[in-house]
């Protein structure tokens, strides 16, 4: 009975309510937690450089805790991602703005589109780098050139996604409600507003996941402070505890904030969409149009 | 009263030609501002580096369209080719690793279960991510954008191999068993057919995506390529190099996207055909 789990809830002599709860979607996603956790620590017999789960723990509670990590370095956790975190919304507000702008002017106007469409799609399939690279060759090592990579990286994706949401209104609804008499404010609540939400949520999402991306490059590459640059601190110094425990800050942080806040906040946004159709799209994570 | 069947040719074929006018002047319409779209980027541009006054700043579109056929005259297909061989590996390994990912998720529940949180994470880590670890692992070597582009582009064709395997037609399996057709038969006509086309969706979805990574690799691990390129005229700050060296890229990409991937897609699903064409 105790050795039994591990043959993953499949041996014969499995007692019945072990293996309901190791064959369940809680116990299955909770095995493959252990197993990476397992497949990690192992590695780190084979290839000894690498940090194991509990070093890097260990590292994660000092930076975060503030004490020292030998000598005079301590842990500066708080004051990193602070300035990331300032940095990175300054420059998300600026690129989503712009994006929701012109995103506007490019599904409402056919003459908007051919002018601004173009551009939009060199500027998707332009590498989040090479504004990190370009933002510090302008402005220096200053807190302009992160601020405006993040812009950068995401406004196209939000102006694709919202002109794509303004294209979407249907004119028969639009010419049903005026024929009917809803007035001008009722139209633009309940067809305009409800039509594009949705989008505009899809596009601040993609916006997020590559200004994420962004800042952590700029940071990584011309920045005196940040995720970015102490991630980098640590990769510089042969720490490699320190490079994988920030790895993980940042990848935690990425897909708390996408996964579970913005999907559950996108699927509010859709509520009046047919739910089984809506849980269908987003349980698969289509990570359709995501940049690097 | 009765009207002749010429009248009548002659009429449709007036409103024929009124609306291929029409039709023919919207559509000049919309190349003229295609074509005032560009004028108006480049325009912009010019006036920005012409206001600036500083080529290490933003180059005037002259200075970089000369950078540009310097590049072509030089070992451009070089260092492209170079590109795309790893970048074109690394979606072999992608593919190698993702589609018995994906048959697995997609054939049980459990392994379903099982792979949903790791491959959701996986299509979430930032591309920075990768390129630092493949340098880490490989050094300086034709293998580390291989890695990165593979592991970048594992989790969209393991999601669409998974949705190909669950949408696969029960009853022409049924069918074809009860006809007596091998398991092996069935693998090969209809289960193969049906999931193809999902992991090349997987390939097209991560297309970008992958290129982005593989130069991103370059940038840190490779003395070839694109992004070493992009990255030695930064450190050099030779801007009229970085940006033509950006264009070029993102003009062979999308040409890339459009040319090859459209063709290959044709190809691949020839046999649907009948299919669009009801």
């Amino acid at each position: 009975m105790t050795a039994a789990p591990l043959a993953l809830g499949k041996g014969p002599g499995t007692p019945g309510r072990v293996r309901r709860i190791l064959t369940s979607s809680q116990g299955a996603q909770a095995t493959a937690i252990v197993v990476f956790i397992g497949a990690w620590q192992l590695l780190t017999l084979v290839a000894t450089r690498v940090p194991g789960p509990v070093e890097v723990t260990q590292f994660l509670y000092t930076e975060i805790t503030g004490g020292s990590h030998g000598g005079i370095i301590t842990g500066q956790f708080a004051e990193h991602f602070a300035v990331t975190l300032r940095h990175f919304s300054i420059g998300l507000f600026i690129g989503f703005t712009a994006g929701l702008l012109a995103g506007v002017l490019v599904g409402s106007f056919v003459i908007a589109r051919a002018l601004l469409n173009d551009t939009v799609l060199v500027l998707l399939a332009m590498p989040a780098f090479v504004w990190a690279f370009l933002t510090t060759m302008w402005f220096g090592i200053d807190w302009r050139a992160p601020v405006l990579t993040v812009a950068f990286t995401a406004f196209p994706f939000v102006a694709v996604n919202v002109a794509q949401g303004v294209r979407s209104i249907t004119p028969e609804l639009k010419n049903m409600s005026s024929a009917f008499g809803v007035s001008r404010w009722k139209q633009f609540k309940h067809l305009t507003v409800a039509a594009v939400t949705g989008y505009i949520f899809a596009g601040l999402r993609f916006a997020i996941i590559v200004g994420w991306n962004g800042i952590l490059l700029s940071e990584w590459f011309s920045g005196q402070s940040g995720v970015g640059f102490r991630t980098r601190y640590w990769f510089d110094a042969n720490r490699y505890r320190g490079f994988v425990g920030w790895v993980i800050v940042f990848i935690v942080f990425i897909v708390v904030l996408d996964r579970m806040i913005l999907n559950r906040l996108q699927a509010r946004a859709f509520r009046w969409r047919d739910p089984v159709e809506v849980k269908a799209e987003l349980s698969n994570p289509d990570f359709d149009q995501v940049g690097a | 009263m009765t009207k002749s069947v010429s009248e009548v040719v002659a009429r449709g074929q007036d409103n024929l030609d009124q609306a291929q006018r029409i039709a023919a002047g919207s559509r000049r319409r919309r190349y003229m501002a295609v074509v005032v779209g560009w004028v108006g980027f480049l325009g912009l541009w010019w006036a920005l580096s012409a206001w600036l006054g500083s080529e290490a700043r933003l180059p005037s579109p002259p200075r970089v369209f000369q950078e540009i056929l310097i590049i072509l005259e030089g070992d451009f297909w070089n260092q492209f080719w170079a590109s795309i061989v790893r970048v074109g590996a690394g979606f072999v390994a992608a593919v190698l690793i993702g589609t018995p990912l994906g048959f697995a998720m997609g054939r049980s529940r459990y392994w379903g279960n099982f792979l949903q949180a790791p491959v959701v994470v996986a299509g979430s880590i930032p591309g920075l991510t990768y390129a630092v670890m493949a340098f880490v692992v490989f050094g300086i070597s034709f293998w580390g954008p291989v890695l990165a582009v593979g592991l970048i582009s594992m989790p969209y064709v393991a999601i669409n191999v998974a949705e190909g395997v669950r949408g696969v037609d029960r009853g022409l399996i049924d069918m074809s068993t009860s006809y007596g057709r091998t398991e092996r038969q069935v693998f090969r006509h209809v289960v193969v057919p049906s999931v193809l086309p999902f992991i090349f969706a997987g390939v097209r979805l991560s297309f970008s995506l992958a290129w982005k990574v593989g130069t991103l690799t370059e940038v840190f691990g490779s003395s070839k390529g694109i992004g070493f390129q992009v990255r030695r005229n930064f450190q050099l700050f030779n801007m009229p190099a970085v940006i033509a060296w950006v264009l070029l890229f993102i003009v062979f990409m999308l040409l890339l996207e459009r040319l090859v991937l459209v063709r290959m897609e044709r190809r691949l699903f020839r046999w649907r055909q009948w299919e669009r064409d009801q």
